[in-house]
């Protein structure tokens, strides 16, 4: 019997209600791989969100265990000084690096962050965190060559807070076919057991264009020529996935994800206007336009707290001995906390509505922490309002995102499809968690997991 | 399995005491390694891109062109 193979689709983004319930008939290459396999919700992590979410299904392990809570981290306790999350920090055992201890070729490309490329038994090329074309993004480093060889300048990401939507949509095309260009030549080309890749360009499109699609987004705009702006980008992903279909070998099963999903936005919060109104945050002077924390005046011997925006808040309180200027004392961090904790989760919304917020204390949610949590992890209301960190907005409440055009949010169920040729499934539905994913696609590579991976083969494969 | 002999400019041998090569040889039975020189090709590379991981990543150009271009994204801020 010949060797199994994988190609694992990652589909940045994907929600189930796109996907299975709004696009299936419309999409026949996916509609016939969930038809005759498994599929169903998965679970992300929390915060679901891109990084950390592919690594930490790469991985199994959970977001503290590997020390990554989003793109960007504190560096020791500084109020300004940052990280930015990249592939040196990722410390634990992708599938790949399983499958090379194994002699087993993989071939890796834009699974997020997977730059600076790391050497692996095949071939990985870098993700949207790369700076630069002019960087290493390759491994080994003469695939550059060969890649701009074939698809000539390649593309990683496209920037979509923009007016300007023809050019996006067309920069958006351009750098999918550029991909899948690549993708089919390596496929043809390389020898390989294991191919994964992630086309980000799907959560681009759904955050350019909800608004012009779902009749309950606040901002809803009805007869728009770019009504079916995400759906024929789900259209021309099918197409793509036709034609990998027809040049990878028989025998190859096939696994469909996504990292997380999607919905539409209701608004950003301004996290640190709120805790400036609630006397949490001092400022020396509030500014007279939109400037971003770092960047103000900010009395930290009269501040409590702070916060970070993006798709979920992170809040962190001033304490001394730990924070440069700290003004909390250690034995009274837990009840500021707690206290902080619950005003915030009885923030209502801007006609004074009930919002499902959740907020998270990061030691008492994960089994193991590493590097620098922020004290507080909030979702507003079930992430319908993402966070905004700016200030200067004179307001806590905004319509539209804080740094240009921007029409969703993340959502925690992603999806995803098993196939295996030799077996039909017939389109069994089992939700399944992130964590699951990788033990999973070892399986299907008859290759036992690791005991020390967190989630499990799903049932059946 | 023997290591085949190869005059191509783009390899060199390096000499491992026969001890150490005998255990690698049965290591790559358990593996789809095709030699014991592939597999220590494998974590000699392994080896050097950790020495690299010390270095700083980005510049700090790059951080803030980065960090720019998260914004951009809707990832911070």
């Amino acid at each position: 019997m010949s060797e199994p193979k994988v190609l694992v689709i990652g589909l940045d983004a994907a929600p189930p209600e796109l996907l299975f319930d709004a696009f299936l008939d419309e999409l026949p290459n996916i509609k016939s791989l969930v038809e005759n396999g498994i599929y169903g919700k998965m679970k992300s992590c929390v915060p679901p969100i891109t990084i950390p979410a592919w690594m930490v299904m790469s991985t199994s392990k959970n977001p503290g265990k590997l020390g990554i809570y989003g793109f960007r981290h504190r560096k020791n306790y500084s109020y300004t000084d940052i990280w930015i999350a990249n592939y040196q920090k990722i410390k634990e055992k992708t599938v790949w690096n399983i499958l090379s201890e194994k002699g087993k070729r993989s071939i890796v490309i834009g699974v997020p962050p997977t730059y600076p490329p790391k050497p692996l038994n095949g071939y990985l090329i870098s993700c949207f965190i790369t700076p630069t074309n002019a960087k290493q993004y390759t491994y080994p480093p003469e695939l550059k060559e060969e890649i701009e060889k074939v698809v000539g300048n390649y593309i990683f990401d496209i920037p979509f807070r923009t007016e300007e939507r023809d050019k996006l949509l067309k920069g958006l095309y351009e750098m999918t076919e550029k991909r899948f260009k690549l993708i089919k030549y390596l496929l043809k080309n390389k020898k390989w057991d294991f191919f994964m890749f992630v086309e980000i360009g799907l959560d681009r499109v759904q955050h350019a264009f909800w608004k012009f699609f779902d009749p309950e987004h606040h901002l809803y705009e009805p007869h728009s020529k770019y009504s079916d702006a995400i759906l024929n980008y789900y259209k021309c992903l099918d197409q793509q996935i036709e034609e990998l279909l027809k040049i990878i070998p028989k025998n190859t099963k096939i696994v469909v994800v996504s990292d997380h999903g999607a919905k539409r936005m209701k608004g950003a919060l301004c996290i640190n206007e709120w805790l400036i109104k609630e006397g949490y945050l001092t400022l020396k002077k509030y500014p007279e336009q939109k400037i971003r924390l770092e960047k103000a005046e900010v009395d930290w011997k009269k501040t409590i707290a702070w916060g970070w925006g993006g798709y979920y808040a992170r809040i962190f309180l001033n304490v001394e001995g730990r924070e440069p200027q700290g003004i909390i004392k250690p034995e009274e961090y837990e009840d500021v906390r707690d206290e902080l904790a619950e005003k915030i989760e009885n923030i209502r919304g801007p006609s004074g509505e009930k919002l499902e917020t959740k907020v998270i204390k990061p030691e008492e949610y994960y089994p193991e922490i590493n590097g620098e949590p922020p004290d507080l992890m909030v979702f507003f209301d079930d992430l319908y309002w993402r966070s905004a960190g700016t200030i200067g907005h004179n307001t806590v409440y905004l319509p539209e995102n804080d740094t240009g055009p921007d029409d969703a949010v993340h959502s925690q169920y992603g999806i995803h499809i098993i196939y295996d040729p030799n077996q039909n499934f017939g389109g069994k539905k089992i939700d399944i968690d992130i964590l699951d994913v990788a033990p999973t696609i070892l399986r299907l590579l008859e290759i036992e997991p690791p005991g020390d991976m967190e989630g499990k083969v799903v049932e059946g494969v | 399995m023997t290591e085949e002999k190869t005059k191509s400019k783009n390899f060199t041998s390096i000499l491992i005491p026969t001890s150490l090569y005998k255990k690698l040889e049965e290591k790559v039975k358990e593996t789809e390694f095709s030699s014991v020189s592939s597999l220590v090709t494998h974590i000699i590379r392994e080896y050097l891109a950790k020495l690299e991981e010390e270095k700083e990543v980005f510049s700090e150009e790059e951080e803030e062109e980065i960090k720019e271009r998260l914004r951009a994204l809707g990832y911070i801020d």
